[in-house]
């Protein structure tokens, strides 16, 4: 199995998350905001020389070194002949350190980073792959490597037709609880390129998106069931698929981070299955989702769940199964109790 | 106090607006302030309440916030919610004893909506 883990960026967290380096393929991180951006919040915002001395530190510990420059939206910027030449004055510095790949989003920087460096090229789960034709697209662009769009993550047959019409590498993302075909996916993603990329960044005070997709999942965790999650106990079921497996949470504590590796290394974890889901990190001190309760679930239904939701109902039964919430968090009196006691929209 | 105080009213507050509301809102922290301007007071970063809930238990929840207040310590001159505009979400609730600076601003505002990000709750007006 390879393991790409991500990194809060910078010098400390990657010595610490290297104590495992066993178990960890490559770790990828944000670069600066100044050039090209990323699409999900960042913590740092490594200049040159801090990814220079970072990655010399993977390498040296035998373990890649994957910066991620995949800003969803960069309003147009890349296409001028200054944003052309910024982004290759960057790439290249990048090249130099000795970056072993690079994630992006943009078809066009897709192209014309394999065209013009020597260096792979990674289809960030930003640009949606979700079938053979688009995979088939970016294959053709240069891409060394796509993460599938984590949408279908549980769409086998899917999974499956990617597989077969493409050579290259193939990429999961296992832990991103975003809500499945997420409404708020696109907006979200552009805004975060914008606030966590060049100036001008939007001065904005609550992140409707997030809350937003707080708010339905805090009513209704039906919609946590349903994200396209993998557990570390199903990885097994993806090994005709790929080998290659990303962790998503570079805004958590290394702590948080190695609790996932250890999870999906081990192919097992006692414990809240929220503790391992990158977003929503807040409803963690929610809900309590027995992981092991969903044992034998994506091999028995989701596997070849048709989505028709309002027809099955299976989601929302076994929502009311596992589900717990917690009550009187953070005292003495905490407890959990199951998620039916307080929803009278059950 | 505090920390354990703070705690166990987080805990309480959380709970009664669970029970009334009929679904398992989260208090994601409460904090007590102070501002530079000389306001102080206690925000409750909400995630799951809504502006509907507002409305129509908005009699229920009145002592809730009175009872909060009075458990911390607290003499709010205003106590609203903090909204993302023209959305559902309640992102805080906001107990706030104005400064002398403050206190006209808020003074001036009319209805429950004097900003479209602020729902008022309570308002002590000077005699």
């Amino acid at each position: 199995m390879k393991l790409f883990v991500p990194s809060p960026g910078h010098i400390d967290s990657l010595k610490e998350l290297l104590t495992q380096k066993e178990k960890i393929y490559s770790i990828f991180m944000a670069g600066s905001p100044d050039y090209i951006g990323t699409g999900r919040s960042n913590l740092a915002s490594p200049q040159l020389e801090d990814i220079a001395a970072q990655t010399e530190y993977a390498h040296k510990n035998g373990v890649k070194m994957e910066l991620v420059l995949n800003s969803s939206c960069m309003g147009g910027r890349q296409l001028t002949p200054e944003g052309y030449r910024i982004n290759h004055w960057y790439i290249k510095k990048l090249v130099d350190i000795g970056i072993d790949s690079i994630v992006v989003a943009d078809p066009y920087l897709v192209e014309t980073i394999s065209r013009d460096f020597d260096v792979d090229v990674v289809v960030s789960v930003l640009a949606f792959v979700d079938s053979p034709q688009k995979a088939e697209f970016f294959e053709d662009l240069g891409a060394s490597s796509i993460v599938i769009d984590s949408n279908v993550n549980r769409h086998f047959d899917v999974l499956h037709a990617i597989r077969d019409s493409v050579d290259c590498e193939l990429k999961l993302l296992v832990n991103e609880g975003c809500l499945y075909r997420c409404p708020f996916r696109y907006a979200h993603f552009n805004f975060f390129s914008h606030a966590f990329g060049p100036e001008p960044r939007p001065n904005v005070l609550d992140d409707y998106y997030y809350l937003k997709c707080l708010e339905l999942r805090v009513e209704n965790p039906e919609l946590i069931i349903k994200s396209p999650w993998i557990r570390p106990e199903d990885i097994k079921l993806y090994k005709d698929i790929t080998d290659v497996y990303k962790i998503g949470g570079r805004t958590h504590f290394v702590d948080w981070i190695l609790n996932c590796v250890n999870a999906y290394h081990n192919e097992s974890y006692e414990g809240n299955l929220m503790d391992l889901l990158d977003c929503p990190k807040d409803l963690k001190d929610l809900f309590y989702i027995s992981n092991k309760s969903l044992d034998g679930v994506l091999e028995k239904q989701w596997k070849n769940c048709k989505k028709v939701c309002n027809k099955c109902g299976y989601c929302r039964t076994l929502t009311k199964k596992v589900a717990q919430v917690y009550t009187k968090g953070g005292t003495e009196q905490e407890a959990l109790a199951p998620w039916e006691t307080f929803s009278v929209k059950a | 106090m505090m920390t354990e105080e703070l705690l166990k009213n987080r805990a309480e507050f959380e709970e009664k607006l669970r029970k009334l509301i009929g679904r398992p809102v989260l208090l994601i922290e409460l904090d007590l302030f102070a501002l530079p301007c000389g306001c102080a007071g206690i925000t409750a970063n909400m995630r799951g309440l809504e502006v509907d809930d507002l409305d129509v238990f908005e009699p229920q929840i009145l002592p809730l916030v009175k009872e909060m207040a009075a458990n911390l310590g607290v003499k709010p001159t205003v106590t609203f919610a903090r909204l993302v505009p023209g959305s559902s979400i309640v992102a805080s609730l906001n107990w706030r004893t104005l400064c002398l600076r403050c206190y006209p601003e808020f003074a001036r505002g009319e209805g429950k909506m004097p900003r479209p990000d602020l729902y008022m709750l309570m308002f002590e007006r000077k005699k």
